[in-house]
């Protein structure tokens, strides 16, 4: 690829010898969870080597960018994509400023002017912050009755007040009620497919039909009227049973079908 | 009504206002008096206030008066209050409020956008502390919520109105003095 001068900032296309990036020599080291964002970061970069932000060598604060990237040590997801993302952005630029053009580009098409703008932008808000700080510091010390809370706890119920008796009656009722939520876990007896299906099959040679609905809340657990259920699905599939539901809602019958005269307990 | 009554009855009516209290307000109260006698009794108040031996004053924000204790006091109304300290705004929830303050109405996209950050967490503990509002949706993609700040952003800043934030001037200012200070 053949690059004229004209097309890329002088600064950028050097090759620079790799060296360990960033505060070599500096002396102090940033750690990069004091930048609010990879905006923060690349301002910091950009005026700690005092590089104008309308001319930003890209090649030269990637590299410090990436430098920074890679001494994290702790891994935020969250935060390391939008680094990232501000990486990938630098990248891209770049790649745009190495592509051969025709005719030179105006000074709006330069590639950087989407990373320029963002950056003054964010410059500006950052500025606005710290006089917007200066403001808050001084107006926290002056309590207004507006913001001065309750003087204990965060309610926002209206205080009641309550004589001692009525106070220790609710405290017994709040005992009460704990004692009747106790709860306790209890092991429900195992129930077996199996078992139940015998069962299913007895009781309907004895009854011959079955309302399904009361021996659903017969049973003494939801596991065992679960398994119950799965035995009737059984029943009705290998065509030992027949079950009949007259309207939606409403209980099912079960009743062995009269031709079948082996039983599901014999299979 | 003399100058003496409408003071003191300008400074009842402030007093027992939980929220700034505006000149077209008290006019409304205080029937029959002009405007300008109202503010002059304001002006001559907040005078008053202002001097030695008070420790509270009636300042301006959010369009009205409304009285504050004066920050000398701050250490001792904290010990009345029980509260250790009070919280300044992290960096990240100032920066979002600056953000919105000065692009409003603003969605949260175009909010991340100019911080660089996902800035959900930020919104959702301003909206908390009452200084932003929801005041829509956008007719966009998604229909995205939309925000401003609050009466309340003013008065926790102390400002008159969004007029008041700093300027372009003041924050270009700013941006030179910090690149003085580095060169």
């Amino acid at each position: 690829m053949t690059v004229t001068p004209a097309e890329t900032p002088p600064l950028e296309d050097q090759p620079v010898p790799p060296s360990p990036p960033a505060e070599a020599g500096d002396g102090y080291q940033v750690r990069l969870d004091v930048f609010e964002g990879p905006l923060d970061l690349l301002l910091f970069l950009i005026r700690k080597k005092k590089i104008d932000i309308h001319d930003i060598p890209i090649a030269a604060i990637t590299r410090d960018y990436l430098g920074y990237l890679e001494r994290k040590t702790e891994i935020n997801l969250d935060r390391e994509a939008e680094f990232v993302f501000i990486a990938a952005l630098l990248i891209y630029i770049k790649s745009q400023m190495l592509l051969p053009r025709e005719t030179d580009l105006a000074e709006h098409e330069d590639p950087r002017r989407v990373l320029i703008d963002r950056l003054l932008e964010y410059e500006k808000v950052k500025a606005a912050c710290s006089l917007l700080r200066e403001r808050e510091d001084v107006q926290i010390l002056q309590w207004k009755r507006d913001f001065i809370p309750p003087l204990h706890g965060e309610s926002e119920l209206e205080p009641v007040e309550l004589s001692l008796f009525e106070l220790a009656e609710s405290f017994f009722r709040i005992m009460k009620r704990r004692e009747a939520d106790d709860t306790r876990v209890i092991r429900g007896r195992d129930v077996s497919v199996e078992a139940k299906m015998k069962e299913l099959t007895a009781l309907l040679h004895e009854r011959s039909v079955i309302d399904f609905l009361e021996y659903f809340e017969s049973n003494a657990s939801l596991e065992e009227a679960l398994v119950s259920f799965f035995c009737i699905l059984e029943l009705v599939k290998s065509r030992v049973a027949v079950a009949v539901q007259d309207e939606l809602f409403q209980t099912i019958r079960v009743w062995l079908r009269k031709d079948a005269h082996r039983t599901a307990a014999h299979d | 009504m003399t100058d003496d009554t409408l003071k003191a009855l300008v400074e009842a009516l402030i007093f027992v206002s939980q929220e700034p209290v505006s000149l077209e307000r008290l006019q409304a109260v205080i029937e029959g008096v002009p405007a300008a006698e109202i503010q002059a009794a304001v002006d001559e108040l907040i005078a008053g206030s202002d001097a030695g031996g008070r420790g509270i004053h009636i300042i301006r924000a959010g369009g009205g008066w409304i009285f504050a204790t004066k920050p000398a006091h701050d250490r001792e109304v904290r010990r009345l209050l029980q509260i250790e300290r009070k919280n300044r705004l992290s960096s990240a929830g100032l920066e979002t409020l600056a953000a919105i303050a000065y692009r409003q109405p603003v969605t949260q996209s175009e909010v991340s956008a100019i911080r660089g950050v996902d800035s959900t967490g930020a919104l959702k503990t301003l909206l908390e502390k009452k200084l932003i509002k929801i005041v829509g949706r956008k007719k966009a993609p998604g229909n995205p919520l939309v925000y401003r700040t609050s009466e309340e952003f003013l008065l926790y800043l102390g400002l008159d109105n969004l007029d008041g934030l700093p300027s372009e001037a003041e924050i270009a200012k700013i941006l030179e003095e910090e690149k003085a200070v580095e060169a």
